[in-house]
């Protein structure tokens, strides 16, 4: 029980990172068709903001809050330059995002070269319960990441522009004759994924040491979780991230751990296989006129 | 005049839809296009409505040029479409989707007794209020696509087809309901129809579409009696 416990927090805490990049990919993805997967990047651009900030003396709160909005900012930026040039076709915005992939890369590895990057652990405490040993820095994540998602899920489930965002998402033009601007519900959600990218780049480093090349096993599970839950589906990318962070804190505890990522992908696999649109059912992008 | 078009062409591509098409509409009034389908009907209410941009011609709405303005535009200077097939959000409930359609108003009381109105006007929506928009049958979703649409407190309401596949009874109620807008609502309003029946019954005046143009046009018991129409049109079309 007490190991179980641990473990369980454990893979919570990592899932909670993967489950940042799964909202962002998932919200981009029913908005505009496009799989982001550059948004990876964006994490890893978060960590290396976090990095820098700590490193120049500020605190790790703050740093995060300035990584969230550096990212923001890169991500409305990408969005008016690159992104809205190919939302009549998001084959070619995935595309551009696996350009992207590599321009974020080596833009990062120029200026402060590919070695590993880590900062102190913001929060030291252990708290022992009952011989449970439990790192509060992972604590800290996770709440974080449940308080940042529970937000996001009540302004897009409860709130006036929430709802104009799905009727975008389920019908564009007719969401358009409404009055709704669509696309600056594009720009939005761009910007509002790149923001939650960034706090899962300050939260991952606060966790581990991070490289140039993080971004890419974190965007490969975060897509896992939100093909998972149903691309598109924003309910779908929480509880499979729950999921997942669940299996692999098992996995890691009673399996083999060197097998985590088996398990996780292998889980992937399985959903899929016996629910194709994904375990709440996704959305297959804007209808094209 | 409220709305006037000039010489409005349109197209996809290499296909040339409407031809110099020209039209007014006055302050309440009830105006029909007619036509064949194929004629370009659609196509012109969807270029008023901002989702098709017009190769030439002018749009003049309330003595401002709106030509080829983009389609939340045109929902906020208060042309409304209700398009073809209803395009109800599905997915969302149908207080959802009344609230959706007041999206360009910030006026939160007057839109809950607006929401209030629309259910007394249309009661299946009070009943289904909090059913998606899905559920709903043909002629309960075109009843919600109108509803939504007058949530947006339009000056105009360019209605598209909204007799498409319902039963002659539910024509009957549209009818009625379409003659009550500019009583209740204070909108003109611009049918689209094939079904001649209704739109002769509810508007004014009328244009005849053809091929892309105006063949003709006129107060709504001339269109009536002309042979032309019959022959063109009214042949095998139930009423």
């Amino acid at each position: 029980m007490d190991i179980l416990l641990q473990q369980i927090l454990n893979g919570l805490s990592i899932a909670s990172v993967i489950t940042l990049i799964a909202v962002g990919v998932t919200l981009i993805f029913g908005l505009t068709g496009i799989i982001n997967f550059a948004h990876g990047e964006f994490l890893m651009v978060g960590s290396i903001v976090t990095w820098l900030a700590v490193a120049n003396g500020i605190s790790f709160w703050l740093a995060i809050l300035l990584a969230m909005i550096v990212v923001a900012v890169m991500g409305f930026a990408l969005e008016r330059g690159l992104f809205r040039f190919t939302l009549e076709r998001p084959t070619n915005g995935f595309i551009v995002s696996l350009g992207l992939i590599i321009v974020l890369q080596h833009i990062v590895i120029f200026f402060w070269n590919a070695n590993q990057k880590s900062i102190p652990r913001p929060l030291n405490t252990i708290w022992e319960m009952g011989g449970v040993r439990i790192a509060s820095v992972r604590v800290m994540v996770i709440f974080i990441t449940a308080a940042v998602v529970a937000m996001t899920f009540v302004a897009v489930t409860r709130s006036r522009y929430g709802r104009a965002l799905r009727a975008s998402v389920e019908d564009r033009d007719t969401a358009a004759l409404m009055g709704i601007p669509v696309r600056r519900y594009i720009t939005g959600v761009f910007v509002l994924g790149s923001a939650l990218a960034g706090l899962g780049g300050g939260l991952l480093i606060a966790l581990f040491p991070i490289t140039p090349f993080t971004g890419g096993t974190m965007v490969m599970k975060g897509f896992a979780v939100a093909l998972m839950g149903g691309l598109g589906n924003l309910t779908g990318a929480v509880v499979a991230g729950l999921i997942l962070g669940i299996v692999e804190g098992l996995s890691a505890g009673y399996g083999f751990s060197e097998w985590t990522d088996a398990y996780s992908f292998g889980l992937m696999i399985l959903v899929l296989l016996f629910r194709p649109n994904g375990l709440f059912g996704g959305t297959s992008g804007p209808k094209m006129a | 005049m409220l709305l006037t078009i000039s010489d409005i062409t349109t197209g996809y591509g290499p296909t040339i839809v409407n031809r110099g098409v020209s039209l007014t509409l006055a302050t309440r009034e009830i105006v029909t296009v007619l036509g064949p389908n194929g004629a370009g009907k659609s196509t012109l209410l969807r270029t008023l409505a901002g989702l098709v941009k017009p190769r030439s011609g002018s749009v003049i709405f309330d003595g401002a040029d709106v030509t080829g303005q983009a389609p939340d535009v045109m929902a906020k200077r208060g042309m409304v479409l209700v398009p073809e097939g209803r395009r109800i959000f599905t997915d969302m409930t149908v207080e959802e989707n009344l609230r959706l359609g007041a999206y360009t108003r910030r006026d939160g009381d007057a839109i809950d007794a607006d929401v209030k109105t629309m259910e007394s006007f249309f009661p299946i929506l009070a009943v289904k209020r909090r059913d998606k928009g899905g559920s709903l049958s043909g002629g309960q979703q075109q009843m919600l696509a109108i509803a939504r649409g007058l949530m947006a407190r339009p000056r105009i309401l360019l209605l598209d087809e909204p007799s498409l596949g319902l039963s002659p009874l539910l024509v009957k109620e549209i009818q009625g309901i379409i003659l009550d807008i500019g009583e209740r609502f204070g909108a003109s309003v611009l049918l689209v129809e094939q079904n001649a029946g209704l739109a002769l019954s509810v508007a004014s005046r009328g244009y005849l579409m053809q091929n892309g143009r105006i063949a003709t046009s006129g107060p709504i018991e001339e269109l009536r009696d002309m042979s032309l129409m019959r022959e063109l049109y009214l042949g095998g079309v139930a009423g």
